[in-house]
């Protein structure tokens, strides 16, 4: 019996430790990225030394501050820095480590330790440990279109005398990124990245469909036209390949922007029921009608998930939107880029694809939106002085462009995005000119939230319960009512 | 001469029934001292910042019933409370009858019972939030379950994307963890005599009859404390739904339809700013939180109530 006994634990251990091995094999495994970058540090005015720095491993500098446009770092500062973020992904875990390792060989005195948080847990557990008055971090990356408000609230620390004082100026970064940290004329959050949307296609894809995989859409009837060649239904009526789908990982805002339809006019009105307005949410549903309807797509779009089985990746969309760093997602998990699975391009059964600029309206001239994050200083941090001096680190030119050439996303720091090694980037000319036609959104202190108004409504539309025309019209007077109180 | 000196007995500083009661206090002072602190002071703080404006970070600003007022006219509590309620209806009882039903089978004293009594309870030690993802990948459109039931020949529902199947997927999800109501169930069980069944075998009662007139009423008492338990906790249902909404646009409003947007998710949203204007909003949240206290509460004494007609203790005593 006890031999019966043993040998049940033992096999079940053993079970275990081999389903242990093939969990952990039919993951992808995260590869640590571990490159040499190049630290230029001015020892002595004259004289530029090359140091090579190595993420993850400590490097002894002794930097000096000398005459620079960027931030006058002091490295005279220390201090034990506790950073939040939320980049999780091997990617960008490895992008934000590097910078870590760069700040800190020139801030030989400052220790950075960084803590992953979810999404959008990040910012609700730093405002609880601001009200409990401690276990805030000493940096947090904010999100840059709800910065103002929470500097408001009292969230966050102004940060102006500090960049006043160490040459931290709005010159150095995009206009309409450095606005958005502005709360009363102070800034808030030196700016980090941005996150313009752009639009990937699958070349195979195009190759398959007939169509040339180097002229990507434009306008919006050329997009249809494009999709018409590239949906696939099954001999049963379901979908098996989407061609393009708007509001797929892209709000329907982009489209908005790109059919000259701005939800705030100049003198500050709402103006939700414009003609370009309503027809622009018509042009999507026609969409969502085309693939039929919004429970058939949500039905496909449930049999995805995230990198590397999200719906592009996985082929089951042609034509996508996202941010260009999506760019460094498809780098790293190189996915198969074929439904049939036996295309191969340049000798490699991986995906091929392309970065253009959203299609817009033929009527309409392009246009973008970009939000993006920065680095804050919540209200009551311990290390306050040596944050400053990270945020200054990490959002100079050198620090954005380390992080910008990790993980393709654009910089905010304009030396940074002039930066050799993200201009040399195939396709990075579409991030600028995404960046030309984009803006930075709107503030409205009395309704920051105004666009829950849309939000709650749009899947009424898709499903048909409500008419474009007729939601807006709502969303209108909602907003109109709430500014009214 | 040996002379015993009597000395007078001192009369003891306290009478022993008082000093009984004093060591008692003092030995339960620290659970007394901890749930005034932190159960009873926050919940009368919160009771005053539900007649107030109050941001978290700034000084509370009084605004009277402005807050209740509000919620008399909002649309989404309503909502939230009507998802939540679903819940409450359907959950409850599927659990309490399948949980009854496996504590029943674990006590017929088969070979493999404490196997099967830790296979069930397994899932209530993994991780929450390890076990919704596991779960949301279970009842994808194309996960485990709709593939097996494609061997039926059945097309499964989306069960998270499609508002009509979102709750009931949530209620089978549920169903993974009663392994600790079976565990209390079966302690249920176990506490009941066997004379009790002898004596009924004797008067001819079989099996349903033996489960009807001996079984249920000796069991009414764990049944009533694991009715008042589930319903409070259907009433607070918050994580698997606030991880499954993901962080899609409609995210704040419940996913699909709002159909998982619970009454504690919104209240959660609105305290964080979420939904509503915008601003941190701990006064509206507060008065949230004390209608749903007042709802739980009347609901618990109904049932208090009530338990008096169907719950009986061995002593006789009716509940």
């Amino acid at each position: 019996m006890k031999n019966t006994f043993r040998k049940f634990w033992g096999v079940f251990a053993l079970l275990t430790i081999a389903s242990m091995i093939i969990a952990s094999c039919a993951t992808p495994t995260p590869e640590i990225i571990r490159e040499t970058v190049e630290v230029i540090t001015t020892v002595e005015v004259e004289r530029e030394v090359i140091q090579t720095v190595e993420v993850e491993v400590e490097v002894e500098v002794t930097p000096m501050p000398g005459p620079q446009v960027g931030p006058v770092l002091n490295p005279d500062v220390s201090g034990e820095v506790e950073l939040w973020h939320f980049w999780a992904s091997p990617v960008r875990r490895n992008a934000i480590q590097r910078v870590i390792g760069i700040c800190e060989a020139k801030l030989p005195n400052i220790n950075v330790t960084d803590v992953v948080k979810p999404f959008g847990d990040i910012w609700t557990a730093n405002i609880a440990a601001v009200a409990a008055g401690s276990g805030m971090p000493d940096v947090i990356v904010s999100d840059r279109p709800t910065l103002p408000r929470d500097a408001e609230e009292g969230i966050y620390m102004s940060l102006q005398e500090w960049a006043d004082r160490d040459n931290v100026t709005r010159d150095q970064y995009y206009d309409w990124a450095w606005d958005q940290t502005l709360f009363e004329g102070e800034t808030y959050g030196i700016p980090q990245e941005t996150d313009v949307r752009v639009l990937f296609y699958n070349k195979q894809h195009f190759i398959e469909a007939g169509l040339d995989p180097e002229a990507p859409p434009e306008t919006w009837d050329q997009l249809e036209e494009y999709a018409d060649a590239l949906d696939i239904v099954s001999e049963d009526g379901t979908l098996t390949r989407v061609g393009f789908m708007p509001i797929w990982n892209a709000g329907p805002d982009f489209w908005f922007y790109n059919n000259d339809a701005y939800h705030v006019d100049d003198e500050g009105n709402f103006q939700l029921t414009s003609d370009n307005a309503v027809e622009t949410v018509e042009w999507i549903k026609s969409w969502v009608d085309r693939y039929g309807g919004w429970q058939e797509l949500q039905d496909f779009r449930g049999k995805f998930s995230s990198p590397p089985n999200d719906l592009f990746m996985g082929n089951g969309v042609s034509m996508f939107t996202d941010i260009f760093g999506y760019n460094s997602q498809l780098t790293f998990y190189g996915p198969r880029g074929d439904t049939n699975r036996d295309m191969v391009l340049d000798g490699e059964p991986r995906m091929e694809w392309g970065v253009a600029l959203l299609p817009h309206d033929e009527d309409a001239e392009p246009g973008n939106w970009s939000g993006g994050f920065s680095f804050s200083i919540p209200t009551g941090a311990d290390q306050a002085e040596a944050a400053w001096e990270f945020i200054k680190c990490a959002q100079s030119a050198e620090g954005q462009a380390s992080w910008a050439r990790d993980t393709q996303a654009q910089p905010t720091n304009i030396e940074a995005a002039s930066d050799p090694g993200l201009q040399g980037l195939p396709q990075w000319r579409v991030v600028d000119d995404a960046l030309a036609t984009s803006f930075g959104g709107w503030f409205i202190p009395e309704y920051p939230n105004w666009s829950e108004q849309l939000n709650q409504r749009w899947e009424a539309v898709w499903t048909g319960d409500l008419e474009p025309a007729e939601m807006l019209a709502e969303a209108q007077a909602a907003i109109e009512a709430q500014l009214g109180q | 001469m040996a002379t015993n000196v009597i000395s007078p007995r001192r009369k003891p500083f306290l009478r022993p029934s008082v000093k009984e009661g004093l060591t008692g206090w003092l030995f339960a002072s620290p659970w007394i001292f901890g749930f005034l602190l932190f159960t009873v002071g926050p919940m009368v703080y919160s009771l005053y910042t539900s007649f107030t404006d109050y941001n978290i970070i700034r000084p509370p600003q009084w605004a009277g019933l402005e807050n209740y007022q509000e919620l008399a006219t909002d649309p989404l509590f309503f909502k939230s409370l009507q998802n939540t309620v679903w819940m409450v209806i359907v959950k409850t009882p599927l659990v309490m009858v399948a949980a009854i039903a496996l504590a029943m089978l674990l006590n017929l004293n088969v070979p493999g019972g404490k196997f099967f009594r830790t296979i069930f309870y397994l899932p209530n030690v993994l991780s929450g939030i390890a076990a919704i993802f596991l779960w949301k990948w279970i009842l994808s459109s194309n996960g485990l379950l709709n593939e097996a039931l494609d061997w039926f020949g059945i097309d499964g529902p989306s069960w998270f994307v499609d508002p009509d199947w979102t709750k009931p997927g949530l209620v089978l999800m549920g169903m993974w963890w009663i392994g600790g109501n079976v565990l209390i169930y079966l302690a249920g069980l176990k506490n009941i005599p066997n004379e009790l069944y002898d004596a009924a075998a004797i008067d001819g009662a079989v099996g349903w009859t033996k489960l009807r007139y001996v079984t249920l009423p000796l069991l009414s008492p764990t049944i009533f404390f694991e009715v008042v338990t589930s319903i409070i906790g259907a009433f607070q249902i918050f994580t698997t739904a606030y991880i499954l909404v993901g962080n899609e646009a409609n995210a704040v409003f419940g996913g699909p339809g709002m159909s998982m947007l619970f009454y504690v998710l919104y209240l959660y949203n609105r305290a964080f700013g979420r939904i509503g204007s915008g601003r941190y909003d701990m006064g509206y949240a507060s008065a949230l939180a004390w209608v749903l206290f007042l709802i739980i509460l009347v609901i618990t004494l109904l049932q208090l109530w009530l338990a008096r007609r169907w719950v009986y203790y061995e002593s006789g005593e009716r509940g």
